[in-house]
């Protein structure tokens, strides 16, 4: 049953971008436009979900193509749980934006900008197609490019250059490796290449390995993992908070789904009796080392710089590279221990949904104090908590979700990670686990005395008043955290669905979705 | 680069470069050929309009407008047409994969985003052609690529 609610994500945001161009010369209506696009983004996705909830995949083949010829979007609980995320998010960060930014800015190119991000990132959410992977990722780059040169001048250009170059060589591997998998393979569509792995002799799947490896790290890339990690302080730093937020928030996630998608559903339906360098298992195998390798290395690396940046922003951009480092762990556990795919998967997910409500809050919170105070430095900044306690008390929110306080979303995430790592006998993971949620501590609580408490200094003490409205975004994302952690039971029961397609039997379920039957 | 010899190439080129690009545009849904590669071809041709008459060609000679500065140029000018265009383009293109949606709604059924389908029809003079709705997702792609490249040259051009 194919239904036009697949693609209507995509459309809405498509089409609110275009009428953002159209109607640039009326910023009220631009506004507008941007904001009633934004809710219609969020009222379908959350349609599109309810046809997905607890565990149905639906295929939809664009142009009636059948697959594998045509352009197939499938949203399955993976799929789903992403979107929604950035379905709560991006609405929250545009009303945030509008008050933020300054009315000539919108009105140039931040909206068109805001909905295309938006329409890249869904599009990769929902592509099960590996070329078209690579196209959304494209277009959400474009959009990320201009957010984060938006303020131009001499830190937005130098970051937004290093973006561009870094992004640019990623993109050529990327799009390497997918030629490599189309000449090997045979096809493009994710549910077809599975299915040929499946069927594939080991010889014949062992180039798949390194093309497979090359595209790991395009992905790591994407979503600032080290040592790939040099373009994300400064882009973050640059962006304005919002930019920083969504890029954050949603952004990075796709180099993380992509890693699931791509990963634990195509290429680990390799033949199993794969078998490289001692490491038997199959494809995935091969997976599991060098995913703890950037993991490990992202949570140490970017939780020891965070504990000494001297800027909030600086600190929340370090911070956000360790975190995600958080979000792969356990998939380098799931990935070397088969029994553990749903699990670790699952732990990822609930970890990268924390993430995605705590560091946009963290940015939005440092928006407001930069607007406020003129200033995110941490050596003048103090005693804030007492000037506005409502702001205080939603960075402690988010601050502890990352640290992981219980009943907040952070504390199940990081129960999660510890106990994929616990069960698959990780001990090297569960150490640097500990060792980054310490670090994570550290740094949340260092900003939390620079900045928050302490003698109230002359820059806080003469800011000016916080703007009700984004100060109402940031309460309601803080909500967000606590309600995601107080309902946790059907949240866990989504996201363990949604590592159900990283199982034998969930993957069979999606290949049947695509191909229909399974005839090519 | 203003010599004499580029001015007359260009006066024999331009017309030949719309031609052909017009011709690829037309038989591009089904033959080599396309909206984006006539957009090229045209954008690139008006680019060689710049080289050999100067920046202000397009908006002076073919708008007849005046052009005060460089900057106006670029702000208010031709370059706000040219971004129009892309903005347009994109619009048909997604309004052509609507429109089968929108179909299969009148006539309850479900047809995906960007479905297409054709007719044939006898002309006079042409005879039997092939109609494609696919042309219309093709003029899109076609103004998107002619305002994004000449955006992009009159910008960094003028700089």
């Amino acid at each position: 049953m194919t239904t036009n609610l697949v693609i209507a994500p995509v459309l809405v945001a498509l089409v609110t971008a275009i009428t953002c161009i159209l109607v640039r010369f009326a910023p009220r209506v631009q506004r507008t436009c941007s904001l009633v696009g934004v809710v219609a983004y969020s009222a379908t996705t959350f349609a599109l979900l309810a046809r997905v909830w607890p565990a149905n995949t639906l295929a939809y083949q664009v142009g009636n193509w059948r697959a594998p010829y045509g352009i197939t979007l499938v949203a399955d609980p993976l799929s789903g749980f992403m979107l929604t995320m950035t379905a709560v998010v991006a609405p929250l960060t545009l009303v945030y934006s509008v008050r933020h930014l300054k009315a000539p800015g919108q009105r140039v190119s931040y909206h068109t900008l805001f909905h295309f991000l938006l329409v890249g990132s869904t599009g990769a959410f929902l592509t099960g197609d590996l070329f078209n992977l690579f196209v959304w990722f494209e277009v959400t780059l474009m959009a990320s490019y201009g957010l984060v040169a938006f303020y131009s001048g001499r830190d937005g250009t130098l970051a937004a250059t290093r973006y561009v170059v870094l992004n640019l060589v990623g993109s050529s591997l990327m799009l390497l490796a997918v030629g490599g998998l189309y000449g090997v393979t045979g096809t493009l569509n994710m549910a077809d290449m599975a299915r040929w792995l499946a069927a594939a002799s080991p010889a014949e799947a062992t180039p798949v390995l390194g093309l497979s490896l090359l595209l790991l790290a395009v992905f790591g890339l994407k979503a600032g993992l080290v040592p790939f990690q040099w373009w994300v302080p400064s882009a973050y730093a640059a962006a304005p908070a919002p930019a920083a937020a969504m890029l954050a928030g949603v952004a990075k996630k796709v180099g993380v789904y992509a890693v699931i998608r791509v990963g634990f559903v195509v290429f680990a339906a390799a033949d199993p009796t794969f078998t490289l360098g001692g490491l038997a298992g199959d494809l995935l195998a091969a997976y599991g080392p060098v995913l703890f390798a950037l993991a490990g290395a992202s949570i140490l690396v970017g939780g020891l710089a965070a504990l000494d940046r001297p800027t909030f922003e600086e600190t929340l951009a370090y911070s956000s590279i360790g975190q995600v480092g958080f979000i792969v762990l356990p998939l380098a556990v799931a990935a070397a221990v088969p029994d553990l795919r749903t699990v670790g998967v699952a732990a990822a997910l609930v970890y990268a949904l924390n993430h995605a409500l705590a560091k946009p809050l963290l940015f939005l919170v440092g928006g407001l104090v930069e607007d406020a105070a003129g200033t995110t430095e941490l050596d003048v900044l103090g005693g804030l908590a007492g000037r506005s306690p409502t702001l205080a008390g939603a960075f402690l929110v988010g601050g502890l979700s990352l640290v992981g306080i219980p009943p907040l979303a952070g504390f199940f995430g990081k129960l999660l990670v510890f106990r994929a790592a616990a069960l698959g006998d990780a001990t090297v993971a569960l150490a640097v686990a500990v060792a980054g949620a310490v670090l994570t501590i550290a740094y949340v609580s260092r900003t939390w005395n620079r900045a928050f408490w302490g003698e109230r200094t002359d820059v806080v003490a003469s800011m000016g008043a916080l703007d009700p409205v984004r100060l109402a975004v940031v309460v309601a994302l803080a909500g967000c955290i606590v309600a995601v952690g107080v309902g946790f039971g059907p949240v866990y029961g989504f996201a363990e669905a949604a590592g159900h397609v990283a199982t034998g039997p969930g993957r069979d379920a999606y290949v049947r979705a695509v191909l229909g039957g399974g005839v090519a | 680069m203003t010599t004499v010899i580029l001015r007359t190439i260009t006066r024999l080129v331009l017309p030949l470069g719309f031609v052909v690009s017009f011709a690829f545009f037309l038989q591009g849904h089904n033959l080599p050929g396309g909206g984006f590669i006539a957009g090229v071809l045209t954008a690139s041709v008006v680019a060689l309009a710049y080289l050999a008459y100067g920046l202000d060609v397009v908006e002076e000679d073919v708008f007849g407008r005046e052009v005060e500065t460089a900057v106006e140029h670029v702000q208010h000018g031709v370059v706000r047409d040219y971004q129009t265009l892309y903005a347009a383009g994109l619009a048909v293109a997604v309004a052509g994969g609507l429109a089968a949606m929108l179909y299969g709604y009148l006539t309850d059924t479900t047809i995906p985003f960007m479905t297409q389908t054709f007719r044939y029809a006898t002309v006079p003079l042409f005879g039997h052609i092939e109609l494609a709705s696919a042309v219309v997702f093709d003029l899109g792609v076609y103004a998107v690529v002619v305002g994004a490249l000449l955006t992009i040259i009159s910008v960094v051009g003028a700089e």
